[in-house]
C-alpha cells in the first residue's frame, strides 16, 4: 500500500496568497523578507522559553514560506505576550510582533482563534471591558471606592456611543457574534 | 497644580481596585489632581481589537485618548502594562501613518469626538520619576520601608517597544527606575539575573496555563535564590495578578512551595505615604501582614 503524504505546494502563487493577506493586515512582506533568521528574537521570546512549538523565529520563517495552514492549525500565535522584546532586539528591524498581529488578523477572518478571544471581544463590545471578573462591586466597596468605576461599564450613554463607533470598524464584518 | 487623567483599564478597577485606591491616594498626596475619564473602555487588550484590525485598534485606543483630550488633559496615567503598551502603540501607529489617524477621526467624528494626538500616556512609576522626582518623593514619605528587601518585576510592556514610549529606563534590559523608587521609599532593591524575564501572565497564561506558570516559577525561584526578597514589587497590574493571585493558586495546587507577598509599586508608594493598609493592599491573596508591619512598625 502506498504511503499517504501531505504535500504543501511551495510555489510562488501559494506564497503570494498569504503574503497579500498579511500586507492587507498591516505587515509589509518586503520588510519581512529581510529576516536573516539570526535567532535574536527567539533568544528573548517568552513563547520559546515556555516551550510553545511555534515561537517567534519559527513564525517568521513559516510566514516567509507562505505556510498559512500552520497558523490555522497551531494556536501558538495566540500565546504571544505582545511583549515586543523581538521588536526591540531585531537587527533587521522587521518588527516580528507586528507580524504576529497580522497573522492573528488573517486567522480571525477564517474564524481560527481561541474561544477566550471571542469571549473577551464580546465583553469588550457589550460592556466596554475585555476582562470582567464577577464580584467587582464588592471588591471596590471593600477598599472604599464607589461600586461602579467611572468607565463605560456604568455609563449607558457612553456605552451606546462606543458601540456606534465600534460598528464602523472591521468588527462589523468579522465579529463572531451579533452586534445588536 | 499638576493634572492627570487616570486611565483604569479592566483588571485594576474590576479585579484589583486596591491598586486604583493606591493610585488615587498617592497622586493626591503628591499634589496631583486626578481627573476621571468617564466612559473610558478597555485599552483595548492585545487579544481583542489589535488582533482583529489595525485601524479598529487605533479607533478603540483613540476613543480613550480623545476622552482625556476632551478634558484638556496633557497626561494620562495607568498602572497596567498592557494599557500602557496598547495605548502608546496605537498612538505610535497613528503618528507614523496620518492616514490611519484620519480614518480614526472620521469614525470618532460621527459621535462628536476627536483625537488630536496631544495627550501622552505614562505608567505610574515613570510619571512619579519624571514629574515628581525622587527627591520630592522622599520628602513625602511618612512611613519608611525600613530596609525592606524588594524583588522588582518591571513588566514587559513598561519597557518595550521603547520607540513608542514617552519615558523609559536608559537601558531597558537593565532597568533601574523601579528599583530607585523602592529605594527612595527606604527599601533595598537589588539587581538579580532574571530581572527582565516575563512573568508569563497574559495571552500565554490563557493559552497554556502550565507552561506560563513555569515562567513565573523559574523567575520567582531565581529571585529567592539570589536576593531573597521580603516582597515582590511589580510595575504592572497584570504582573501583580501573576505574582500575587496566581502565586496563591500555585501554592494551593502544590506547584510551588514558597510564599512571598507581592504588591504593585503604586501600593508600595501609597503605604509609604500613609495610606490605610486595608484599602491600599486590602485584596492581596498572599498575606502581606509582615510587609505592612515592617513599614508601619518603623518610622
Amino acid at each position: 500500500m502506498e504511503k499517504e503524504v501531505n504535500v504543501i505546494k511551495l510555489d510562488e502563487e501559494f506564497m503570494k496568497e498569504f503574503w497579500e493577506e498579511l500586507e492587507a493586515m498591516g505587515m509589509p512582506v518586503k520588510e519581512l523578507r529581510e529576516c536573516i533568521q539570526c535567532g535574536r528574537c527567539a533568544g528573548t521570546c517568552p513563547m520559546a522559553l515556555a516551550g510553545l512549538e511555534y515561537f517567534i523565529k519559527r513564525i517568521v520563517h513559516a510566514s516567509m514560506l507562505g505556510l498559512k495552514e500552520i497558523f490555522l492549525d497551531d494556536s501558538s500565535v495566540w500565546g504571544c505576550q505582545s511583549c515586543n522584546r523581538c521588536v526591540e532586539v531585531c537587527p533587521m528591524d522587521i518588527k516580528p510582533y507586528e507580524l504576529i498581529q497580522a497573522i492573528r488578523r488573517v486567522c480571525f477572518r477564517e474564524y481560527a482563534m481561541p474561544s477566550n478571544t471571542i469571549d473577551g471581544l464580546r465583553n469588550y463590545y457589550e460592556r466596554g471591558h475585555a476582562v470582567i471578573v464577577k464580584g467587582f462591586e464588592e471588591r471596590r466597596k471593600k477598599v472604599g471606592l464607589p461600586e461602579m468605576p467611572p468607565t463605560v461599564i456604568g455609563n449607558e450613554e457612553m456605552r451606546k456611543k462606543f458601540q456606534e463607533v465600534m460598528k464602523q470598524t472591521a468588527l462589523a464584518e468579522v465579529a463572531p457574534f451579533p452586534l445588536d | 497644580m499638576k493634572r492627570v487623567g487616570l486611565f483604569l483599564g479592566c483588571n485594576i478597577p474590576l479585579r484589583r481596585p486596591d491598586i486604583e485606591y493606591s493610585m488615587r491616594y498617592l497622586l493626591k498626596e503628591l499634589g496631583v489632581e486626578v481627573v476621571d475619564l468617564e466612559g473610558a473602555t478597555c485599552c483595548p487588550a492585545f487579544g481583542v481589537m489589535p488582533s482583529v484590525d489595525l485601524v479598529g485598534w487605533c479607533v478603540a485606543s483613540g476613543w480613550n485618548m480623545a476622552i482625556a483630550e476632551g478634558k484638556g488633559l496633557e497626561v494620562m496615567v495607568t498602572g497596567c502594562g498592557s494599557c500602557y503598551g496598547s495605548l502608546n502603540e496605537a498612538r505610535y501607529h497613528m503618528e507614523k501613518h496620518p492616514e490611519i489617524k484620519e480614518k480614526v477621526n472620521e469614525i470618532l467624528g460621527s459621535v462628536g469626538m476627536r483625537y488630536e494626538g496631544k495627550v501622552k500616556v505614562y505608567n505610574i512609576y515613570n510619571y512619579i520619576y519624571d514629574f515628581i522626582g525622587l527627591e520630592e518623593l522622599k520628602k513625602a514619605v511618612r512611613y519608611s520601608l525600613n530596609g525592606l528587601v524588594c524583588g522588582v518585576q518591571v513588566g514587559c510592556h513598561n519597557l518595550w517597544p521603547s520607540k513608542a514610549y514617552p519615558a523609559n529606563d536608559e537601558n531597558t534590559f537593565q532597568p533601574k527606575r523601579l528599583r530607585e523608587i523602592c529605594e527612595a521609599l527606604g527599601g533595598v532593591a537589588p539587581w538579580y539575573s532574571m530581572m527582565t524575564d516575563c512573568c508569563g501572565m497574559g495571552a500565554l497564561g490563557s493559552l497554556a496555563r502550565d507552561k506560563s506558570w513555569s515562567l513565573f516559577k523559574r523567575k520567582a525561584s531565581k529571585m529567592i535564590e539570589e536576593i531573597n526578597p521580603e516582597v515582590f514589587v511589580t510595575g504592572c497590574s497584570s504582573c501583580l495578578l501573576r505574582f500575587d493571585n496566581d502565586q496563591a493558586l500555585m501554592r494551593k495546587e502544590g506547584v510551588i512551595d514558597f510564599e512571598v507577598p507581592a504588591v504593585h509599586v503604586a501600593q508600595l508608594v501609597a503605604l509609604a505615604l500613609g495610606a490605610e493598609p486595608e484599602k491600599a493592599v486590602g485584596l492581596a491573596e498572599v498575606p502581606v501582614d509582615k510587609v505592612v508591619e515592617k513599614i508601619r512598625g518603623g518610622k
